[in-house]
């Protein structure tokens, strides 16, 4: 057996903790909240009373002196009391998740598409007779060939035709990352979609002459203002100069990365370290506030990625990911962040969710250790009744090494394991008392004792 | 026996736990609150999703899921909600085809339809009599939806797009979107699997208790009211889409700083998820249509009853809406986007105003090679027929049906090579698309008249264009 200095083995009989119905009310201890709230409500209740006696006054001129410097002396009190209450306040600061992670956009350079006018599908229309009637020429040619992406007759013809001519396909491409009308980004974005998706038997039904690569994404990406090394500017995240986020443009951004990521077999378009940085893009992008509402998107989009990998490359892939994810994610609310949208609802889902949790947490302790059991052995060894102790961290390492351990059969395979986990949990749960006002601490408490009792279950 | 109560006890104390988390909130709405909410949802996708076999949460940890997302206090409560309760049911389907015999791998294997009873489900679509007494504690609670509530979020829904324009985007609306995506997929969940068993045992008992059947065929909505209210919605989002072709964000930048993050956040959203509320209406619309066919099927057979009532067909219902609401007949089939259903609209529409003979001999179900798109375009080649038509319904309304309806035919026939080059019983594979591209183009030659005054649509010039580029390349 392991030494370990926690609550010994009859600890666990204990009726409490193994009861089979635990009902575990959470009480709240009293915290900043309710005391401003009490103070406000007693400020407004004061406020009332005065503007009472200020209509009583009015008619009865009597002895207020008395009054008055009651009153004075009572504000001071409370205008100290409102100090003090900010200078605790500004101690605890309440942290959250979110950072920047695109900056000012840039402006891509505008480009035209000479080669439009020499399209081979234009030209040949214009020496039909039925010309007379669609009245096509070579300076209306852009304007009638966005028509036919709008109302989607472009894929039907590379459909029926099998052919997709170089400048159109460059032309559809820089509309989908860089024009500024939605129609044309969203069918533009549409026909790639339709056109790379289609199949017949894991061949590519259609001639592509052109494909765009991994560094016309990427340089996409910088025109967006993506911020690769977000780590750096966390200061920028509070201050007033709204940057707006990327461009409407991001969305079709994601959906053609997906596309090709779920065409591989017909169309190889990124290597495996190519993939492997997207999956960092996507994940870096459920950073960003303002981005929410995309993020069943950015949801879709990672599992396209990941299941872009073959079985045997996913092993080391998922790994390097989640390596490089920890050194460049701050250790504070963020990094929980990232590991929870990690959605896990299949099997390559829950091993990237596990495997971040546990890079993050081994650069947590500035990888000293990179062994479960030794990870386990730091945890406990933490006395968190210690006036000292860090309870911010406490709580981001608990969640952590929740998630490392549940998407992982770690803890079914190795008995010592889970022990050392409950007994980590114990720690948290037990020694921190409920009347603990540090911040956090009732949080580790309610975090470790929920756990708790689905491990006693388990 | 043993094993089942245990886990089903073990199920509640998941639940006990897991609803404490939240058991606080209620009172007051602090950030304190939702972030509890957050725990809460989180915790639900631990012991749901993240472990290899996780256990459903009970129907009242879904109902709290579900009332956060109804709630919807902030942008990411809507979001983790919305996500996790459509990772739920797939996890945890209502209704699902189980193979019954494994063993078998042929692809014949024999299908079982499940359908679990006891699962918690958005909707509350029981008898109309004992909804009325729960119907006024649903108003305020996060409690399941009847019909009318479904209906009264749609017409929510249309109403902020009414107000899109003067900017009135907030989270509510944009949580009303997600709901209604929602609650569009779980109709369909429930639908499809039902649909797909229908037509090999032909029972109908399946479909009639399949949810979408039973929210229609509730007496608290006005059938009709609903699915014009569905229709205006397209339309309305389709109106939305033109006033927003510049980037709203950008826009919402220069308008003034006095926007919040969160503000930010739902304008950069927007048009996402207005486009997913577009693909839902639509998923909608076609869900009905195909039980439709279904009830059709059923009724032919004699296997429906008094009890299942009359409802016209949506077809002819959208059919109606379009003739005399001309406004949206661009709109609806520039969003409508499922070929197989738009080519059936384009041509029922065309039907209606040819002849009455050839309607007759449609209904009489004989050998129907009228009611093809093929069939359409012959009929057209003669000039007196095309005249007619016009002169019945506009030549701008005919050119736009036509050049959709051309557009339907292309993407099915393409589907269909994919296929294997199997042709679809419908359009008959002895018209080549090759000849149906002849015939667009004699078909449009008519419309524009001898001397040629007749100006055609944008749509209908590109309609010629791809028609005559398909011929030249093949």
């Amino acid at each position: 057996m392991i030494d370990m200095d926690g609550p010994l083995d009859f600890e666990s009989e204990d009726p409490l903790l193994s009861s089979s119905t635990p009902k575990k009310k959470r009480r709240k201890v009293i915290g900043l909240d309710d005391l401003l709230t009490d103070y406000y409500k007693e400020k407004s209740r004061l406020v009332e009373r005065e503007s009472k006696r200020a209509k009583a006054s009015k008619c009865y001129n009597s002895d207020e002196d008395d009054d008055v410097s009651k009153e004075t002396a009572f504000f001071e009190t409370i205008d100290e009391c409102q100090q003090q209450m900010k200078e605790i306040s500004s101690e605890d600061e309440i942290s959250y998740w979110g950072m920047q992670v695109f900056g000012n956009q840039k402006t891509p350079q505008p480009v035209t598409f000479p080669e439009l006018r020499s399209c081979e599908i234009l030209n040949s229309f214009m020496n039909n007779e039925l010309n007379s009637s669609v009245e096509l020429c070579a300076e209306k040619g852009e304007a009638f060939l966005e028509g036919l992406i709008v109302n989607g007759w472009l894929s039907k013809l590379v459909f029926m035709c099998g052919h997709v001519e170089k400048s159109i396909a460059m032309w559809t491409f820089n509309l989908m990352l860089y024009s500024s009308k939605e129609e044309l980004r969203t069918s533009a974005c549409d026909f790639w979609c339709s056109i790379l998706s289609k199949t017949e038997v894991d061949l590519p039904f259609a001639k592509i002459d052109w494909f765009p690569s991994y560094s016309d994404l990427k340089r996409a990406l910088e025109i967006y203002g993506f911020l690769p090394n977000f780590s750096s500017n966390r200061e920028l995240l509070n201050t007033d100069s709204d940057t707006g986020g990327p461009p409407q443009n991001i969305r079709a951004w994601m959906k053609f990365m997906a596309i090709c990521c779920q065409v591989r077999s017909k169309h190889s378009i990124f290597s495996t370290s190519e993939a492997e940085e997207l999956i960092e893009v996507v994940i870096c992008l459920f950073l960003d506030r303002q981005l929410q509402g995309l993020s069943m998107l950015f949801y879709e989009c990672m599992l396209s990625v990941i299941s872009f990998f073959t079985e045997k490359e996913w092993h080391y892939s998922c790994e390097k990911v989640a390596k490089s994810l920890a050194c460049r994610v701050p250790q504070d609310l963020n990094c929980l962040r990232i590991v929870e949208c990690i959605s896990g609802v299949n099997t390559r889902s829950k091993c990237l969710r596990s495997a971040v949790a546990f890079q993050i947490l081994v650069n947590c302790f500035d990888n000293k250790v990179t062994d479960a059991e030794e990870i386990l052995k730091f945890l406990i060894s933490i006395n968190v009744k210690d006036r000292s102790c860090d309870l911010f961290k406490m709580y981001i390492y608990l969640v952590l090494t929740e998630n490392w351990l549940y998407s992982n059969p770690l803890l079914e395979d190795k008995p010592v394991i889970n022990e050392m986990w409950s007994l980590y949990l114990r720690n948290c749960s037990c020694q921190i008392t409920n009347t603990d006002l540090r911040t956090y601490a009732s949080k580790v408490r309610n975090k470790a004792s929920y756990l708790l009792q689905g491990t006693v279950k388990g | 026996m043993e094993s089942s109560s245990r886990s089903r006890s073990h199920a509640g104390s998941i639940e006990e736990n897991t609803m404490a988390i939240i058991d606080a909130a209620g009172a007051k709405d602090t950030q304190d609150t939702n972030d509890d909410r957050m725990a809460f949802l989180e915790a639900v996708r631990a012991s749901s999703i993240v472990p290899e076999t996780g256990t459903a949460p009970t129907n009242k940890m879904f109902e709290a899921i579900f009332q956060i997302l109804k709630v919807g206090k902030s942008l990411e409560l809507i979001m983790a909600s919305y996500q996790l309760l459509n990772e739920l049911d797939k996890c945890f389907p209502r209704a699902y085809l189980s193979n019954v015999d494994k063993s078998n791998s042929s692809c014949t294997a024999l299908l079982e339809p499940v359908v679990v009873k006891e699962a918690w489900s958005p909707f509350s679509l029981g008898s109309d009599a004992t909804c009325g007494e729960r119907q006024t504690a649903n108003k305020n609670s996060g409690g399941p939806l009847d019909s009318s509530g479904f209906h009264l979020l749609i017409q929510n829904i249309v109403k902020v797009t009414d107000e899109m324009n003067s900017q009135a985007l907030n989270i509510k609306s944009l949580g009303n979107m997600f709901l209604f995506q929602y609650l569009v997929n779980v109709l369909e969940g429930d639908f499809l699997p039902r649909n797909s068993m229908y037509k090999e045992t032909m029972n109908w008992t399946l479909l009639r208790e399949s949810l979408i059947n039973m929210l229609l065929g509730s007496r608290k909505i006005s059938y009709k009211g609903f699915i014009k209210d569905c229709l205006s919605l397209i339309s309305r989002l389709c109106h939305v889409y033109a006033g927003f072709s510049h980037d709203p964000s950008c826009e919402e930048n220069s308008a003034g700083k006095q926007h919040e993050k969160c503000d930010t956040a739902v304008a950069i959203a927007f048009l996402e998820v207005k486009n997913c509320t577009c693909i839902s209406v639509q998923k909608l619309l076609v869900l009905i249509m195909e039980l439709d066919m279904s009830k059709k099927k059923a009724d032919m057979q004699g296997h429906t009853t008094r009890a299942d009532g009359v409802r016209t067909p949506l077809v002819e219902i959208i059919i109606d809406e379009l003739t005399y609401n001309e406004d949206i007949l661009s709109p609806f089939l520039q969003v409508f986007n499922e070929p197989k259903w738009k080519l059936e609209i384009a041509l029922q529409y065309f039907w209606k105003y040819i002849s009455k003979p050839s309607v007759r001999t449609r209904r009489s179900n004989g050998p129907t090679e009228d009611a093809t798109f093929g069939g359409l375009l012959k009929y057209f080649s003669n000039n007196t027929n095309t005249k007619n038509v016009i002169r019945k319904i506009g030549t701008e309304v005919a050119q736009l049906l036509l050049a959709h309806a051309f557009q339907a035919y292309l993407s099915l026939s393409s589907e269909q090579q994919s296929v294997k080059g199997i042709s679809n019983s419908k359009e008959d594979a002895s018209i080549s698309s090759l000849e149906i591209c002849k015939n667009m183009i004699s078909a449009f030659n008519s419309f524009r008249g001898k001397d040629g005054h007749v100006e055609i649509l944008p749509l209908g010039k590109e309609a010629l264009f791809t028609a005559a580029t398909i011929l030249s390349t093949k």
